[in-house]
């Protein structure tokens, strides 16, 4: 097959451009989040409640390390029929139907606003502007499978599948730049902690999962079911055993003899 | 020292701080002066988290006025900050007025419950003032919220120990054993709650914990003596049935062989030998009541 020949303005007025317009949006996209994220409030329950969860579990794997009597109060702190914690903290299953709550709505919005709208918008438009040119090559043969992703927009049978589409330089470009962006916004960078200033340290508060109420009685089938093994029955003889000689011991005990 | 750093290097020193969340607050408030001050617009928007920086370390050092610069500074920048109100409470508290930090406190928690910082802030500040109880009980109003806050445990034992509240204290240490069983500081510790609180099964629990320390790292010293301690006062007590006095004793001939061994080991030997000596007399003494 003949060698293709790109028209060097290909490159000037569509592969840079391309290349430039969508690195552009991303910055833009980057800072509009930041301009629109809202604080997210955390409801004190919440809190309680994840860390009475993360407390609970914590019980389960570790409980082998603390005394029986320990372990069995706490046991029954959590989950004792009448006065348990996982008993009677009742909680309103909270349905979080986006409709109704505003703030969801508002989130959500603003996903979309930020995410969705400009990949729709950028890309059609780049669709209808620069449709139909191959912009350019990579340096190594491919498999007719590639013609899809690579090939976007140009319907060719007889074309190498290593030649890129202007549709698909811009899709390599989104999911490329990626990591640019990483480089030049960054995650560490002055400008997050700036905004990390501003926000609420709420500290380690762990979003639950909607329902606390089924979490509750999951948690407390979980440890219902565990039971007391204590490690420590037969520390003394194991250490005993173990770390009496010590292979490094023996060594200086020899020099020092 | 400090004013032969270019100011590349101090902003490099300060940073190195904050990540190993080392306090130094006296480095920091040299570095601040001799070099950084001069320098503070080059900085960028680092300069915000470093005033915060300086403004903890000089509220430690006792320097109010320059705190208070650090804090007009951030919060002509960031006017409605909760992080910066900390700060105004943090130097009231450093100018021993404790009523105006508990009233910025309060009107901040009143406007976030959820904020832990400032109720633990709240707790610091009536244990500045000793009023120990007060403190114990605001802190376990913290925890019932906030379970599994192991650095809160850590001080509501602390608290508890001050009181002499042993128990209480042996409840907290629990906790921390809980979720990191690993760390055998917390295991040794608990050991030694147990055998302060003192008796028959207190002791044995004692030495089971103590135990588990060495388990956990046997160059604990700390951890041996205890064992050695723990288990010479199982085998000399009168209550414990001839099995486990003969355990106890096999015990306590362990430990004070491990104590002599690690003494000897150390490169300067003789430095020891008071407590070999000690040590060896003991387990003596131990073995004479056993023989009676």
């Amino acid at each position: 097959m003949a060698e293709l020949l790109l028209d060097s303005d290909i490159r000037v007025w569509v592969f840079l451009p391309i290349v430039l317009i969508t690195f552009l949006v991303g910055i833009i996209r980057h800072y509009v989040t930041i301009l629109l994220s809202s604080e997210k409030k955390v409801e004190i329950q919440q809190i309680a409640d994840s860390q009475a969860m993360i407390r609970s579990r914590m019980l389960r794997e570790n409980g082998r390390f603390i005394p029986r009597q320990s372990f069995l109060m706490r046991k029954e702190f959590f989950n004792n029929k009448e006065t348990g914690y996982f008993k009677t903290e009742k909680r309103e299953p909270v349905v979080n139907n986006p409709m109704t709550d505003p703030s969801m709505m508002m989130d959500m919005m603003k996903g979309n606003l930020t995410n969705v709208l400009p990949m729709i918008v950028i890309g059609g438009w780049i669709n209808w502007a620069f449709s139909g040119f191959l912009t350019t090559k990579v340096p190594f043969p491919l498999t007719l499978r590639f013609k899809p992703m690579l090939q976007r927009g140009i319907e060719l049978g007889s074309l190498d599948a290593s030649w890129v589409s202007s549709a698909s330089w811009y899709f390599l470009n989104v999911f490329g730049l990626r990591s640019m962006y990483n480089l030049i916004l960054g995650q560490d960078n002055a400008a997050d902690q700036t905004r990390m200033m501003q926000d609420q340290m709420s500290g380690a508060a762990m979003a639950m999962s909607p329902d606390p109420s089924k979490a509750f009685k999951a948690e407390w089938e979980e440890l219902e079911i565990t039971d007391h093994n204590w490690a420590l029955e037969e520390v003394e003889e194991e250490i005993m055993g173990t770390a009496v000689t010590p292979p490094e011991t023996i060594y200086i005990k020899n020099k020092m003899i | 020292m400090a004013s032969s750093m270019s100011w590349e290097e101090a902003r490099e020193k300060l940073s190195e701080f904050r990540e190993d969340r080392t306090r130094n607050s006296e480095e920091v408030v040299d570095i601040w002066r001799d070099v950084l001050a001069d320098f503070r617009y080059k900085l960028g928007d680092e300069q915000w988290i470093i005033y915060e920086q300086v403004c903890i370390a000089a509220c430690d050092c006792h320097q109010h006025h320059l705190a208070g610069e650090c804090i007009d500074k951030l919060k002509t920048q960031f006017p409605s900050s909760c992080r910066v109100h900390r700060l105004e409470g943090l130097l009231l508290e450093s100018k021993d007025n404790y009523e105006g930090a508990m009233s910025i406190y309060h009107e901040m928690l009143k406007d976030d419950p959820t904020n832990s910082l400032v109720r633990k802030r709240v707790v610091s500040v009536l244990k500045e003032q000793n009023k120990i109880p007060e403190a114990i009980k605001e802190l376990n109003d913290y925890l019932k919220q906030f379970m599994s806050d192991t650095d809160s445990w850590m001080e509501l034992c602390d608290l508890y120990l001050m009181e002499q509240d042993y128990s209480k204290a042996a409840f907290c240490i629990e906790e921390l054993i809980l979720s990191n069983p690993r760390n055998h500081l917390f295991h040794q510790k608990y050991a030694e709650v147990k055998y302060t609180q003192g008796g028959q099964d207190n002791m044995e629990c004692a030495c089971k914990y103590f135990a588990q320390a060495i388990k956990l790292n046997p160059t604990n010293m700390r951890a041996l003596f205890g064992l050695f301690l723990a288990a010479s006062t199982i085998a000399s007590s009168q209550k414990t049935n001839a099995k486990s006095k003969k355990d106890a004793i096999k015990y306590a001939a362990w430990a004070a062989q491990q104590i002599s061994l690690k003494y000897k080991e150390l490169p300067m030997s003789g430095s020891g030998s008071s407590q070999i000596d000690a040590v060896s007399g003991m387990l003596d003494t131990l073995q004479i009541t056993q023989g009676t």
